[in-house]
């Protein structure tokens, strides 16, 4: 059956996730840490604005959101752009394209195993913490639903943006300057860092016509709306799906491209 | 046998940089790119510092360019950690391969020789972002300028990167213990994001914490109170510059211990 | 005189985690781990001179790298005493590592993006070579072997071999007193291989350089050392002459025969007719292993000419790598 031959690729990443046991403890410390210095740091933010709104979200709408930002965050980074970048330079990429799985796929599926342990080990705490200590601001209803569609789609852009970057490395020796750059840029425009509700006007636009405020802009603001216009929500879907594709067809073909590029010179 | 004394190091340590220098020179792509990389990273991290207090007079009675100025003293106060200790993230990977041997063979002192292998050029650009933050926010501030004020700014900027290079130094070499270790210097890594706040926005047990246990305040806040605020310089910013290096001593004689308990194993 | 390097009932303890398998194990070794203790250098003693080449051999795992690493001041022995040119290496880290040269495993020690002049000169400076002595060792390189289109090749760019060669020579650059050489020649084409060899051995002869040479390969015990020492399983099986060695198994030879007719079914008659010698053959030769305290080789080879065309025979020593395989196999009797 094809499904069990991506199955053990889970199990195996499940194993070697656990293993390193005192990772997903300093994990579940940084985060901690992290949600912390938010916590005050936007505690402050709010006493000084004077008000209880700002720029249409509401200080708990805020610690939710960047909560689960970084849960997110946890969640989906796979640093794919290293594993790919390395398996080019050392030569290892040969013997992976050799598997009778197509290397996108395969990669992927390699990493599905740390998806499952890290939704239960740092995204699904993160959560309940969340939903708990604000006494039911997050809506536990539709919205949980169209949140996960939205998190797989967001996932596969992020895989997508992860392959593109990962390909430049058959052009150039440098992962780290390549990957820094994607990191930044991502985590900055897709609202991960800094809700998009809070950019200036003009730049706010030209962020939402860019793919990456899919990835987590999209699915938190779907999760925070606990009645959501269906026409808003379509229409936040419908945009995700759309990146789904362009950035999938992009990444295949940018991959299609440059391996073919790689096997005539014998790189 | 000659004694070794810091005329000896210092001498051995810039030959070793010139040929380092030299060489790097011969990746010439990847220095570029590395160095785009940098410059985002501190652009994004501009824009975001932007994003967050443009609208606001001033957090917690820390006014816009006071939080400037710890902005820029934390990016030039961690340049030297950028600069000469980046060989901190390979240690792991030295260790884990057995590689690291190669460094105990030599009639010098270990951590000096390890370290002096990389010096991580790019980190300068980050020093002339930190500066031109720090002497604009000077000027807007109105700190004034006197031989005793630049002559405390060097110390407190030395102080502060002791901080740092001591977090760094003690979290990389856990590697010589545990297998991941990636995650703790990410970790700590991640403290010097949150050096750029004002210590006073937390509640007094987190204050605690990030002063005695995690002593992030020690990277910009309390070195930087003995220039920005004169008038009331509490006893621990000017006891912090013995406080740092106290604290690389000790993180100096973690990362001995651990290499010389090291047991190399394999090969 | 007294010895450079001085060994006493050193032993070398580690403890090394237990992994448990499986998706089970790895949930069970998230609470608890247990550990188990190796002894992976067990009693060794041992006593070597200034410019003796010592063959250190033993099995993989047999605990050859942990000694070297215990002589270098890397490891600490869990108990004994090791004393180099006089120095407790471990306590004494730097000062030992003045006094040694090490080339360890296929692990290049240069600095990876120069060229090897310039890590000739760092190294220069790193252990406070004189400028005479530098000149004069780079003098003595010259004659030995032709440096001048490595000297200005990045280390990085490198043959193995190339790179083999130059760490050896960097190895002896400041002159230490003792050069340690864990598997120079692996991986090395067979005139690479005797490069290195006659590079060792005049280098030994000229700077009176004591070698411990850890190698599987049997050429490189026979063209360089005098002196070998076996160890396994951490335990040492035996320290003596390479001659004093091949005298215990002196007494075989080998007797290697042609035949006409089928090669393989007339070895199994011959070991039929000889059950005391142990009877191989290949494509070209059936050869037995005459004991000679048992039978004369003379007897032997008449009473198997009897009954078979001998058309071609050869009678060669014992190697030193049949030696060897029955010590680890057997034991010194």
């Amino acid at each position: 059956m094809k499904l069990k031959k991506y199955l053990a690729l889970t199990r195996a990443g499940i194993i070697e996730a656990l293993q390193f046991r005192l990772g997903s403890f300093v994990i579940v410390v940084g985060n901690l840490l992290y949600l912390i210095v938010v916590y005050f740091l936007w505690k402050a933010i709010y006493a000084s604005a004077g008000t209880d709104v700002v720029n249409g979200m509401t200080f708990s709408d805020t610690l939710i959101y960047l909560a689960l930002a970084t849960a997110l965050f946890n969640f989906m980074e796979m640093y794919a752009v290293w594993e790919i970048g390395r398996a080019i330079q050392s030569g290892k990429i040969v013997l992976d394209l050799l598997k009778p799985m197509k290397y996108r796929t395969y990669l992927f599926w390699s990493y599905s195993g740390s998806f499952v342990t890290n939704f239960f080990m740092t995204f699904l705490p993160t959560f309940i913490v969340v939903a708990a200590v604000t006494h039911g601001a997050v809506h536990l209803g539709l919205n949980l639903l169209w949140f996960v569609v939205s998190v797989v789609m967001a996932i596969i852009i992020n895989y997508s943006i992860d392959f593109i970057v990962g390909t430049v490395c058959l052009y150039t020796e440098s992962i780290w300057g390549i990957n820094i750059m994607k990191q930044v840029i991502v985590l900055l425009l897709s609202g991960a860092t800094i809700p998009l509700a809070f950019f200036p006007e003009g730049f706010r636009r030209a962020v939402e016509c860019l793919p990456f405020q899919s990835i987590y802009n999209a699915p938190l603001s779907i999760l925070l709306d606990a009645h959501p216009e269906p026409k808003k929500l379509t229409m936040t879907l419908g945009i995700q799906l759309l990146w789904c594709v362009v950035m999938t067809v992009i990444s295949k073909l940018f991959w299609k491209v440059s391996l073919r590029r790689i096997t005539v010179n014998g790189g | 046998m000659k004694r070794k004394g810091l005329g000896f190091y210092l001498r051995i340590y810039g030959k070793i940089l010139a040929q380092d220098i030299k060489s790097k020179m011969s990746y010439r792509a990847d220095f570029i790119i590395s160095t785009i990389g940098m410059i985002f990273t501190n652009i994004s991290g501009f824009i975001s510092f932007w994003i967050l207090f443009r609208s606001f007079p001033g957090i917690n009675g820390w006014g816009y360019y006071e939080m400037l100025f710890l902005y820029g003293f934390s990016l030039v106060a961690l340049t030297p950690v950028q600069c000469l200790f980046d060989n901190n993230w390979s240690l792991r990977m030295n260790v884990y391969s057995g590689d690291f041997i190669k460094y105990c063979f030599r009639p010098i002192n270990l951590f000096f020789y390890y370290q002096s292998e990389v010096f991580d050029i790019k980190g300068l650009g980050q020093l002339a972002f930190g500066l031109g933050t720090l002497i604009y926010s000077w000027t807007k501030i109105g700190l004034g300028f006197t031989p005793l004020i630049l002559l405390k700014m060097i110390v407190f900027l030395i102080t502060a990167s002791l901080v740092m290079v001591a977090m760094q130094n003690a979290a990389a070499a856990t590697c010589f213990w545990i297998q991941n270790s990636f995650y703790i210097l990410d970790l700590v890594t991640r403290f010097k994001d949150y050096a750029k706040y004002p210590i006073t926005i937390f509640s007094p047990v987190f204050r605690f914490i990030f002063t005695f246990l995690m002593p992030i305040a020690f990277i910009a806040y309390y070195p930087s109170l003995v220039v920005l605020r004169p008038d009331s310089v509490p006893l621990l910013s000017w006891l912090s510059p013995l406080i740092a290096v106290g604290f690389f001593w000790l993180s100096y004689k973690f990362w001995m211990h651990g290499a010389m308990k090291y047991n190399g194993t394999g090969s | 005189m007294s010895a450079i390097i001085e060994i006493r009932n050193v032993t070398k303890e580690f403890r090394v985690l237990n992994r448990r398998e499986g998706l089970r194990g790895s949930i069970k070794d998230l609470f608890s781990r247990d550990y188990k203790t190796v002894r992976a250098v067990d009693n060794i003693s041992m006593s070597i001179q200034q410019g003796e080449i010592v063959g250190y051999l033993g099995p993989n795992g047999a605990g050859k790298s942990t000694t070297i690493k215990m002589m270098t001041g890397v490891l600490e022995p869990t108990s004994g005493e090791i004393l180099i040119g006089g120095n407790v290496p471990y306590t004494n880290r730097t000062r030992n590592a003045q006094e040694i040269g090490v080339v360890f495993g296929q692990r290049s020690q240069l600095w990876w993006a120069l060229p090897l002049i310039e890590s000739f000169r760092l190294l220069k400076d790193i252990y406070m070579i004189g400028d005479k002595q530098y000149d004069s060792m780079l003098e003595l390189y010259r004659s030995l072997v032709d440096i001048e289109p490595l000297l200005h090749k990045p280390v990085r760019q490198m043959s193995l071999g190339q790179r083999t060669l130059s760490d050896i020579l960097a190895a002896f650059l400041h002159d230490p007193k003792i050069v340690f050489l864990d598997e120079p020649t692996i991986g090395l084409d067979v005139s690479m291989k005797a490069k290195i060899r006659t590079l060792i051995s005049a280098l030994n002869k000229e700077k009176n350089t004591t070698v411990i040479l850890t190698t599987h390969d049997m050429g490189d015990v026979d063209a360089l050392c005098q002196r070998i020492v076996i160890i396994d399983k951490g335990k040492m099986l035996y320290d003596n002459d390479i001659e004093h060695l091949k005298g215990f198994f002196g007494s075989y030879r080998t007797l290697k025969l042609r035949i006409d007719g089928d090669m393989k079914a007339s070895a199994e008659s011959i070991q039929k007719e000889l059950p005391e010698f142990s009877v191989s053959a290949d494509d070209e030769w059936i050869s037995v292993l005459v004991d000679e305290e048992k039978a004369k080789v003379i007897d032997v080879l008449g009473k198997l000419q009897s009954s078979y065309r001998i058309k071609d025979m050869q009678l060669e020593e014992i190697s030193t790598e049949e030696v060897i395989k029955k010590i680890y196999e057997e034991g010194v009797a």
